[in-house]
């Protein structure tokens, strides 16, 4: 059969797509057919299953917001993913609390993903009601007045167009908090 | 077997031989190196943005949010894959035994992809991006992209279906293998994803980027090493049969393997373990290449010596070992805890497409151009330190990268140190980066003069 697409051009063209759809329609297609959590969103009520909560879609201005944020590339430095290792739920906790694991429920509506390859900064994921407005906006005036030794850009055209820059901050505050993890619901605003 | 010349050559060419034209080749192959240089500059800016993070901060566009997709997509598609395409219309031609199908399309094709690349300069520093890796460019020049490549495909597969030898050497069958997974790779990656949302869309955007350098980038690089290193050192291939089971286990393995790149991540289980399984998998299609070359240059290996294009063509053999043995690696569950996300992965990355792809893409440049022209290559000892350039700057950038990225990766696994400090313990790393890059961009310098001196330049004496 391989001998034979030696000759013969079609024979190499066909068997080479056939072996090629092979595993890419078992890795694209299947998946979200059988996983019904990368289409649900999601919504936990019940505190015995774990962290309640809700996703719902995002507002019109953190939609604004999040546009930016991909404008901007933050995602090349920024991932928003929990992963199931303790290096990430420890360090992406906040007050003694470990960040929940992130699911795939939690990012039905995004569009683009924003899950990111790499952390040049830290992760994003849960990133939502830890520092408040005003810690945003000197941090992205230039944030190593903020955080010495940080390598962020500083993004002063930002922080100058207040509508840019309530856009990118209503977006924050709301990453990862579709899942409640807050035992004391102290959020920063 | 019929003599073939390019029709610079044509005056010495015995009755009855085949005259290439080339014209393709040529603009394809020019307008490559040249954005190979100029990319190189946005290279160089972003690896000193890690070190004074306030340099050229004053402009949205010029930001390291903007500059990075622009050095992705432009080494990536305005160099590699240009040049991989430019000398795609210079061998395949020859192996068929054939004139290229449409010189007149092939021009229309070049004209095009310049048009692409220099609008996705426009469109990327403007921030007009997609979001998603690899796939930044904005619809309608994904578009452009497709029409190319279908433009590309038409011309390569009628010349391909005149050829006048009926066995298809390897490489026909990569080129081959290569346009046709592309297309739909491409599609997957650009346009499918617009139709799905969260994780169902990471999972086609990861299975674009992973193939398309799995599919995409390797069967073209593959098909430029198979063709240019027999060529360049007077040796027959070793093993037909081995190239054979190269092809089909790398058509067969690599598009399963996406999910790899959200190990641990929001993405189910089983979809992880089966990347992982088909990662380990990809061990086999690599050995039988590198095994295959490896036995081709067996007593041969005293050629390095006096010829650039195979030094490049055997350095980027061994990085291309190197590179996918990591891969399979640091797919591993407990070895990705500790490298994924860090630094490693620019390492990583880097090696495949500058140390393996780009090294075989540049020597078949230096093997063809002076050809194609009909001159001597414009300065041998030049082009020798362009290797050693991109060779010691490489090594440094690969190495440093992984060091680094374990280290962070090590500190990130200590929850007991802030995440400001593993940036800090960087800062070393970055420098040497930086100067590392400074080496391989003199490099690309040279390699870019020493092309266009030889193809632009005064004419000199022919090459012999």
């Amino acid at each position: 059969m391989f001998k034979k697409a030696d000759n013969n051009a079609l024979w190499a063209i066909g068997l080479s797509l056939v072996l090629f759809f092979i595993g890419g329609i078992i890795t694209t297609v299947v998946p979200p057919l059988v996983d019904t959590s990368w289409s649900k969103p999601f919504e936990n009520r019940d505190p015995a299953k774990g962290v309640t909560g809700k996703l719902v879609p995002l507002n019109e201005q953190q939609k604004k917001g999040r546009a930016i944020y991909v404008r901007e590339g933050c995602w090349y430095c920024h991932t928003q993913q929990i992963r199931t290792l303790l290096a990430d739920t420890k360090r992406y906790g906040w007050r003694g609390v470990d960040a929940p694991i992130s699911t795939p429920d939690e990012f039905v509506y995004d569009d683009p993903h924003m899950f990111g390859t790499k952390r040049t900064g830290p992760d994003l994921a849960r990133v939502g009601g830890k520092y408040d407005t005003q810690w945003h906006r000197t941090h992205f005036r230039n944030p190593r007045d903020l955080v010495k030794g940080s390598i962020m850009p500083a993004y002063p055209w930002i922080v100058n167009n207040p509508e840019e820059f309530n856009a990118l901050v209503a977006y924050l505050q709301n990453l990862g908090r579709s899942k409640d993890w807050r035992p004391a619901n102290d959020y920063e605003k | 077997m019929q003599p073939q010349f390019s029709k610079a050559e044509a005056a010495n060419a015995p009755a009855g031989a085949i005259i290439h034209e080339d014209a393709t080749a040529k603009w394809f192959l020019v307008s490559s190196v040249a954005y190979f240089f100029i990319v190189g500059i946005i290279a160089v800016i972003i690896a000193a943005k890690f070190v004074w993070p306030d340099l050229m901060g004053t402009m949205s566009w010029l930001t390291y949010g903007r500059l990075r997709p622009l050095h992705v997509n432009g080494m990536l598609f305005g160099w590699l894959l240009a040049a991989d395409m430019g000398l795609a219309y210079y061998v395949i031609p020859r192996l068929c035994g054939v004139k290229l199908w449409s010189e007149k399309l092939g021009l229309a094709t070049a004209a095009l992809w310049n048009v692409i690349i220099l609008g996705a300069v426009v469109t990327l520093l403007a921030g007009l991006n997609q979001g998603w890796e690899y796939a930044e460019l904005p619809w309608y020049l994904d578009i452009l992209v497709v029409v190319a490549w279908i433009m590309f495909g038409i011309n390569i597969f009628m010349t391909v279906a005149n050829r006048k030898y009926q066995a298809m050497y390897v490489t026909i069958w990569y080129i081959m293998g290569c346009i046709l997974w592309t297309a739909f790779v491409y599609l997957t990656g650009n346009f499918a994803t617009l139709f799905a949302t969260g994780t169902n869309q990471a999972n086609l955007n990861w299975m674009y980027v992973h193939n398309a350098v799995g599919l995409i980038f390797t069967p073209i690089g593959l098909a430029i090493a198979y063709y240019f290193i027999p060529r360049a050192s007077s040796t027959p291939l070793h093993s037909h049969k081995l190239s054979m089971v190269g092809f089909w286990s790398l058509a067969f393995v690599y598009v399963w393997t996406g999910a790899h790149h959200m190990l641990h991540g929001p993405i189910s289980q089983w979809l992880q373990t089966i990347s992982i399984a088909f990662s380990l998998m990809l061990l086999i299609p690599v050995w039988a290449v590198v095994y295959n070359l490896f036995a081709t240059m067996k007593g041969q290996w005293h050629q390095l010596r006096e010829s650039v294009p195979l030094k490049f063509l055997m350095s980027g053999v061994v990085f291309y070992l190197l590179t996918c043995f990591q891969g399979p690696m640091h797919s591993l569950r407990t070895v990705n805890a500790i490298v994924s996300k860090t630094d490693w992965i620019p390492g990583h990355a880097h090696m495949a497409v500058l140390g393996c792809f780009s090294f075989f893409a540049i020597a078949g440049t230096y093997y063809a151009v002076p050809r194609i022209w009909n001159k001597a290559l414009h300065s041998d000892s030049l082009a020798n330190w362009s290797y050693w350039m991109l060779m010691i700057g490489g090594l440094g950038f690969f190495t440093t990268l992984w060091l680094g990225g374990f280290w962070q990766g090590w500190q990130w696994n200590n929850v007991s140190i802030p995440f400001i400090d593993t940036v800090i313990a960087l800062k070393p790393i970055w420098i040497v980066r930086f100067v590392s890059g400074l080496m391989m961009f003199t490099g690309i310098v040279l390699f870019a003069y020493n092309i266009l001196a030889t193809a632009l330049g005064n004419p000199e004496e022919a090459a012999v």
